[in-house]
């Protein structure tokens, strides 16, 4: 193997470095290590003699016993979780017990600084948020892992696309930074870079939606970042921007999320079990129009203008007549509120957890499965998932660590058909079109009615249409580590590793010949067919050198290394018309229409770092990062993604007296990194073009662009962290600024060279921001503690240049409001038309309605521990500021159906509403459909929100009681209830002001058309440890 | 301190540069982190086709050339026939066809807008294959010279034809004719465009005469009785007859024709079309639609094609009488457009009934009126019409000559281009007070001419 080859002239190298220590006396040093606040024994602290790489765990009653060279050492005690302490100890110590407190602050927590390297919170020159597994799960259950981030990262934007069963998220770190590439973040888990792709199912061959004002998918497809299971993470490192994402070079210009999953604990098995049982409901209802037979016949029997035919009038007579007889029939038999049929499923939510823990000092085992099954807000629709994890380590030698880690999902979710159309087929776009005096139901025989005033009838496409998404996952991941050398000053580290990502995405949408929409087309039956096959590899090689000089004042580690990553994706969508019977294979057709597309990636990546520490005191470090790819324009050429950052403890230096502030650093970061240009942008291909039986090739719209380079991204960030009263409260405050250039922009080509489009590098954009967490423990004693942490965000984007005139990112027309990227503008400016006096005149301009970016962010997390046995914790998020376009409500206006269409509180300026020719007696939904074509303001609206996104009361059963009951079976049993988004607070009109009509987008988010809509949860938790 | 620090430094820096240095050893020792240059797997690229294409692919390029001429036909039948008042393009959803292209009121044709952006460029489209089919054949190795001679001749051909679709209407604004790499040449006036047009054929026809006695691809139904070099030939002097007229050289005309496939006595809709199917990747005729269809997404013959019509024509055929007026924006007709009575009915892109009127209205321009009315009456006795009656005047043939053409060539993109060479705009019917009738379009706004 090539690898090998490499290493061998370095490991041969090192293993020759000779060293000169010589091992004098030693003494022995024994103990116990128990929790300050609880008493009971801790497991696997690592106890190590400071300066070397002497040291052992503590056992399964918490039990240690070390070998110390020399005749005093310091003996440093560490515990994930728990503040470190130190111990000067001599030949005369013999036995020394240790109490350990938790860190409720997350001060000790440890950040990522470089492919192989970590840093102390304390001496970190960047700020990395770091979601622990207790902040992600610790307070109810989230579906997906995304989903658990909300409200947990300063500085991320993190919205739902729907409230659909399965996910579908948009991540924005540090505001948009980009507008034609990738925005998602990198995921890397267990050192393997996974794949968050959003994989339309290709239902636009029934919905049409891409045929109308915007070409873009709107099929409200998930992103594989979904399928894992939140509950087998350890934590998550979020880098939000290139000076701390540099160590991921070319693909990190959108920040990285770095995630750990559990592992084996050194003791007897620790099997832990947890079930949660919930339901889930519509977050808010928007309620429908109550129809008098007067507001029935006005909208839907007008009568004809004067001058009418006498075919007119009999047709206006039957229709009257008609609707008449609908109303009537509604009075006898009951109207019916079609929001609460559509949406007003109550579904059940399972949550099944086993987890196992266990080891011994050479072999510790992680093994976990979760089962889980949650039914949709909306019949027929759910999501199903089976996880299984095995993670194992095993210490091969005394310097040779092995690590394995293995998890296969499946999934299954039922995403009902929603979101935007031309069809008016989809379940939000059939209800709008839907009054609450016709009756849909199905009769006796289960034969359902046509809609009378619609393609389809919503209660008969929700019944009997299928659209299931399966996912069948498997991630795996090895690593080796290797200690070449170990002497009292230098070690030398090899470490490999290398994992696979490999998933098959399959989507059956079947639309029966019997649908009302179906019988009535020219081919009925439509069965849809995608097939997704992904395979992500990587391998990564890295040498690490820590050098402690024997004098003792600086650490400093060095790493050089490569990396490896390929990805290749294999997409098939079959459309076949026509079905035969009640038959779904796609040969059971009468005609069959597939399409293929391949996509790759490769890149090859050389890093190099050193960080030098000072006493903990200065902290510097630099590195350089050098990344090819298939992706770019010249595969042979590196893209270089520098990085440098200092921190400085001023509380570490001598001078520093000040009693109450405990620490006080100030750090400063600076890095680069990059962005691919989208597959294919390099390319200029042909595409099929067939004629009499003869396969032909004719170029495409888009010409390729042959020099393609990566995007660029350049952060500085600065700031400083605080921790005052004896480690009670942290502060952390921090300015960034990225500024991307070389961006990947869009070009309209004369159409005389036969294209309409080429990919460039061009223009620029910044995004400045401040972020500003408070970590409080204001209350600390045995019967109550409170620990408080609260977040400030904030972050606006401009585009400082921009080669190209402005153009549209997405939505549906200025008529109607849209993205718009202009040079001296938000990124996420919204546009649309609304009348301006100019000077006599008023015309209809178009111009700025709104902004998607929120003014600022604030997130509160507060947890209680009452009474030892009781813990309360909840998490609230406040956006303020931020706007949506809601195109549901014009939706329901057009066919005045809105619940507050007969109200009359809509509010309008004077000039709109004169241009619209609006009454002072019109209704709401009057006002705003005169106003359709004037004025777009309407749809801009502020989708500010209060939520409560999770909350969870927990008990634990005492342990004297589980004695009592379980002897020592039982080791501890937690009860609680829980729930998410339980409260929303928002003047958004519409169902929730997280939405996403195009799904995961790099800016044009905030689309609202007839989502899925948001489910608020309710969960009663068990979990009990054996 | 300080010293302390740098003479440790000193000593672990000699390490490091060893270390450096090893990993790069290490780096350049091996090919790990080469890359290969792969291609695009979702279809054939450009460089890949223009430096050494196989004859299979040559092949494919060749039939997209002539699959893409069909692409957006629509939409230039809807620009030439509405402005020609030959027909309505009724769309509810689509108030710029029954707008700008009318001129309805203060209404003017947009250079940004899909009606003139969508067809031009199409037509590029194709040139652009044309091109690549030239630098292709002339780098393959698999081709002989007469194929490569086929090849060059089939690609002129149509190049010349799509530019001059564009021409057509852009007329007085011009095209550009130089388009031959990424390096665009610059627009040139009408004249100058006939000219390279005229000349782009002429280099094809003398190429096609060095080109033995197949194409090394082969060519649909559609160029039947058209797809060997000797044959094609035929259909390219068809077209440069028809530059000629254009161009107003009718001496030349008559010239040509002689080479063309010009055929008195024959079927006149003997000719070169583009053909339509169901079949996978290909494409239905989108001129069609039901003519019966709904006024809201219909095509409707224009009132006058009824009312000029010569008793016992049997060119009626060409309209369909619906069973309800269409009417739309204060437009109405009758009868639907009828030329294509299928969704794979041919598109014709040059026949023998517009040979025969070339030749009758080259005889008129050069004083040969007899023969041009013994052509006139080809056509007339065709469509079960008596012998032309009228005066043997240059001005009463023109005017017939052009009734012909517009009753012979209904639908097929020749009524406003007829009318505009004659300078006879202001004789088509306004149908709308404050209508105009557009002489050209304007050049794309993303040609940054």
């Amino acid at each position: 193997m090539k690898l090998k080859l490499f290493y061998f002239p370095i490991i041969m190298c090192l293993i020759l470095l000779t060293t000169t220590d010589i091992l004098h006396a030693q003494f022995k040093v024994n103990g116990t290590v128990t929790d300050s606040k609880s008493g009971e024994p801790l497991v696997g602290v690592s106890i190590v003699v400071k300066n070397t790489t002497i040291g052992v765990t503590t056992d399964t009653k918490g039990n240690y016993d070390i070998t110390v060279p020399g005749s005093q050492a310091t003996l440093t005690f560490s515990y994930v979780g728990y503040i470190s302490k130190e111990f000067q100890v001599s030949t005369q110590t013999g036995t020394l017990n240790v109490q350990l407190k938790e860190d409720v602050l997350g001060l000790q927590e440890v950040v990522v600084t470089g492919l192989a390297t970590s840093i102390k919170r304390q001496n970190a020159a960047n700020s990395v948020a770091t979601v622990s597994a207790k902040e992600l799960g610790g307070t109810t259950v989230n579906e997906t892992i995304d989903g658990a981030l909300y409200g947990k990262i300063s500085g991320a934007q993190i919205s739902a696309n729907s409230g659909a069963p399965g996910g579908g998220f948009t991540v924005k770190l540090r505001g948009v930074t980009t507008i034609n590439g990738a925005s998602q973040p990198l995921y890397v888990v267990d050192g393997v870079i996974v794949d968050n792709s959003s994989n339309s199912a290709g239902l636009n061959a029934v919905t049409a939606a891409a045929a109308g004002g915007s070409s873009s998918n709107q099929d409200n497809p998930t992103n594989r970042i979904a399928d894992l299971n939140p509950e087998d993470i350890q934590s998550i490192d979020v880098l939000k921007g290139a000076s701390a994402a540099a160590i991921y070079g070319a693909r990190a210009s959108n920040g990285v999320v770095i995630i750990k999953t559990k592992r084996g604990r050194i003791g007897a098995p620790k099997i832990s079990f947890s079930q949660s049982i919930g339901f889930n409901s519509i977050s808010k209802r928007l309620g429908v129009r109550q129809f008098t037979l007067e507001t029935a016949l006005a909208n839907y029997a007008p009568p004809p203008g004067a001058g009418a035919t006498p075919d007119e009038i009999a047709a206006y007579q039957a229709r009257k007549s008609f609707v008449e007889s609908l109303y009537n029939n509604a009075e006898q038999n009951g109207f019916i509120n079609y929001e609460n049929e559509m949406y007003g499923q109550k579904g059940l939510l399972s949550n099944s957890g086993l987890s196992v823990s266990w080891g011994t000092a050479k072999t510790q085992f992680f093994v976990s499965g979760l089962l889980k099954n949650e039914d949709g807000i909306i019949k027929h629709t759910g999501y199903e998932k089976q996880s299984l994890r095995a993670n194992i380590d095993h210490q091969v030698s005394k310097s040779i660590h092995l690590s394995v880690t293995s998890n296969y999902i499946h999934s299954t979710s039922d995403r009902g058909l929603t979101n935007n159309d031309n069809t008016g087929v989809t379940f939000g776009v059939s209800l709008a079109a839907t009054p609450n005096f016709v009756d849909l139901r199905p009769n006796q025989n289960g034969i359902y009615p046509d809609h009378p005033f619609n393609t389809a009838n919503p209660l008969q496409t929700r019944d009997l249409m299928t659209n299931q998404e399966t996912i069948d996952r498997f991630i795996a991941s090895g690593k080796v580590d290797i200690n070449l050398l170990q002497t009292n000053s230098h070690i030398v580290k090899v470490i490999a590793e290398g994992g696979v990502d490999n998933y098959t995405q399959q989507n059956k949408s079947v639309f029966p010949r019997r649908l009302q929409f179906e019988r009535i087309s020219a081919q009925p039956g439509t069965s849809i067919f995608n097939d997704v096959t992904n395979m992500n590899t990587n391998l990564r090689g890295v040498v690490l050198h820590t050098y402690n000089p024997p004098s003792g004042q600086f650490t400093l580690v060095s790493q050089a290394g490569l990396s490896i990553n390929n990805a290749d994706q294999n997409t098939i969508v079959s459309v076949a018309n026509n079905l035969i019977g009640v038959q779904t294979n796609l040969d059971q057709s009468a005609s069959i229409n597939t399409q293929q597309n391949r996509t790759f990636q490769n890149d090859r990546g050389i890093f190099l770092q050193e960080e030098f520490n000072v006493k903990d005191t200065y902290i510097l470090t630099a590195g350089v990062r050098g990344d090819k790819s298939s992706r770019n324009g010249n595969v042979d050429k590196f893209y270089f993604y520098p990085k440098a950052s200092l921190a400085v403890n001023l509380s570490n230096m001598k001078f520093w007296n000040v009693k109450d502030i405990n620490q006080f650093k100030l750090r400063i970061a600076f890095g680069q990194s990059g962005n691919f240009a989208n597959f294919g942008a390099k390319y200029t291909t042909l595409g099929p073009s067939n004629i009499g039986g003869y396969g032909g090739i004719l170029i495409g719209t888009t010409r390729g662009t042959e020099g393609i380079r990566p995007e660029q991204q350049t952060e500085i960030e600065t700031g400083f962290d605080a921790s005052f009263f004896d480690d009670r409260a942290t502060l952390e405050f921090t300015l960034y600024q990225k500024r991307i250039t070389d961006m990947l922009l869009n070009r309209e080509l004369e159409p005389s060279t036969g294209y309409q489009f080429e990919t460039f590098n061009g223009g620029e954009m910044t995004n400045r921001g401040i972020e500003v967490g408070l970590n409080l423990n204001p209350i600390s004693s045995a019967n109550f503690n409170w620990v408080s942490n609260i977040n400030f965000w904030k972050n606006t984007s401009k585009v400082n240049k921009l080669p190209v005139p402005a153009f549209r990112a997405g939505g549906f027309g200025a008529t109607l409001a849209i993205f718009q990227i202009e040079q001296g503008q938000s990124a996420s400016q919204i546009v649309g038309i609304d009348p301006v006096v100019q000077g006599p005149d008023t015309t209809i301009v178009t111009r700025k309605l709104g902004d998607h970016e929120p003014d600022f962010q604030m997130s509160f997390y507060n947890t209680f521990n009452i009474f030892k046995n009781w813990e309360v914790s909840f998490i609230a998020q406040w956006k303020k500021g931020g706007d949506n376009i809601n195109l549901s409500q014009l939706l329901f206006d057009l066919n005045g159906t809105t619940g507050d269409y007969d109200d009359t509180d809509f509010n309008t300026t004077e000039l709109r509403a004169a241009v619209a020719g609006i009454q002072p007696g019109d209704v709401n939904g009057v006002k705003r459909t005169k106003l359709l074509g004037v004025s777009a303001a309407q749809y801009v609206q502020d989708a500010s929100y209060f939520k409560l996104r999770e909350v969870g009361v927990y008990y634990n059963l005492p342990r004297t009681t589980l004695n009592k009951w379980f002897g020592d079976n039982v080791s501890a049993i937690r009860l609680g209830v829980s729930g998410n988004n339980l409260i929303t607070i928002s003047p958004y009109q519409s169902y929730d002001p997280e939405v996403s009509n195009f799904g995961t987008q790099p800016v044009a988010g905030g689309v609202e058309v007839l989502p899925y809509p948001a489910q608020r949860k309710f969960f009663f938790n068990v979990k009990i440890d054996f | 301190m300080k010293s302390r620090i740098v003479s440790d430094l000193l000593q672990q820096k000699i390490l490091l540069l060893f270390f450096i240095t090893l990993v790069i050893v290490g780096f350049s020792a091996c090919d790990i982190l080469n890359l290969k240059d792969k291609v695009d797997p979702n279809g054939p690229s450009l460089q890949a086709l223009s430096q050494n294409a196989t004859k299979d692919e040559i092949a494919n390029v060749a039939t997209g050339i002539e699959s893409g001429m069909r692409v957006d036909i629509n939409l230039y039948m809807v620009d030439v026939g509405m402005i020609g008042r030959e027909v309505y393009r009724f769309l509810a959803s689509e108030p710029r066809f029954t707008g700008d292209l009318l001129g309805k009121e203060n209404s003017v044709l947009d250079n940004n807008t899909f009606y003139i952006t969508r067809p031009w460029r199409a037509r590029y489209a194709v040139v652009r294959n044309t091109n690549i089919l030239i630098e292709s054949a002339q780098n393959s190795t698999e081709l002989t010279d007469n194929e490569k001679n086929g090849a060059y001749g089939f690609a002129k051909t149509i190049q010349a034809y799509q530019l001059l679709l564009n021409l057509t209407l852009t007329y007085d604004n011009g095209i550009r004719t130089d388009v031959a790499t990424d390096n665009l040449g610059p627009f040139v006036n009408r004249q100058t465009a006939l000219g390279n047009i005229a000349t782009l054929l002429d280099d094809g026809y003398s190429d096609l005469n060095n080109a033995g006695g197949a194409f090394a691809f082969p060519l649909s139904d559609g160029f039947a009785g058209f797809d060997t070099p000797a044959t094609f030939k035929t259909f390219n002097r068809a077209i440069a007859a028809r530059v000629a007229v254009y161009d107003a050289k009718y001496q030349d005309a008559l010239t040509i024709l002689n080479d063309s496939f010009i055929a008195p006595a024959g079927d006149l809709n003997t000719g070169v079309y583009s053909i339509f199917s169901t079949a996978s990747g290909d494409q239905i005729n989108p001129i069609y639609r039901n003519p019966d269809a709904q006024s809201g997404d219909s095509w409707v013959a224009h009132p006058s094609y009824i009312t000029d019509l010569e008793a016992g024509d049997d060119r009626i055929n060409k309209v369909f009488q619906r069973s309800q007026t269409a009417t739309l924006d204060g437009l109405g007709g009758d009868y639907g457009f009828y030329v294509y009575k299928t969704q794979t009915d041919p598109y014709p892109l040059i026949r023998n009934e517009e040979l025969i009127l070339i030749r009758a209205e080259s005889r008129i321009q050069t004083g040969d009126l007899p023969g041009a009315v013994s052509d006139l009456n080809i056509i007339r006795n065709a469509h079960n019409l008596p012998d032309y009656s009228g005066a043997q005047t240059e001005s009463a043939l023109i005017d017939e000559m052009l009734k012909q053409r517009r009753y012979s060539l209904f639908g097929e993109g020749h009524r406003w281009i007829d009318m505009r060479r004659y300078n006879r705009l202001n004789q088509l019917p306004i149908d709308r007070t404050g209508d105009n009738v557009w002489q050209q379009f304007p050049i794309p706004a993303p040609e940054n001419a």
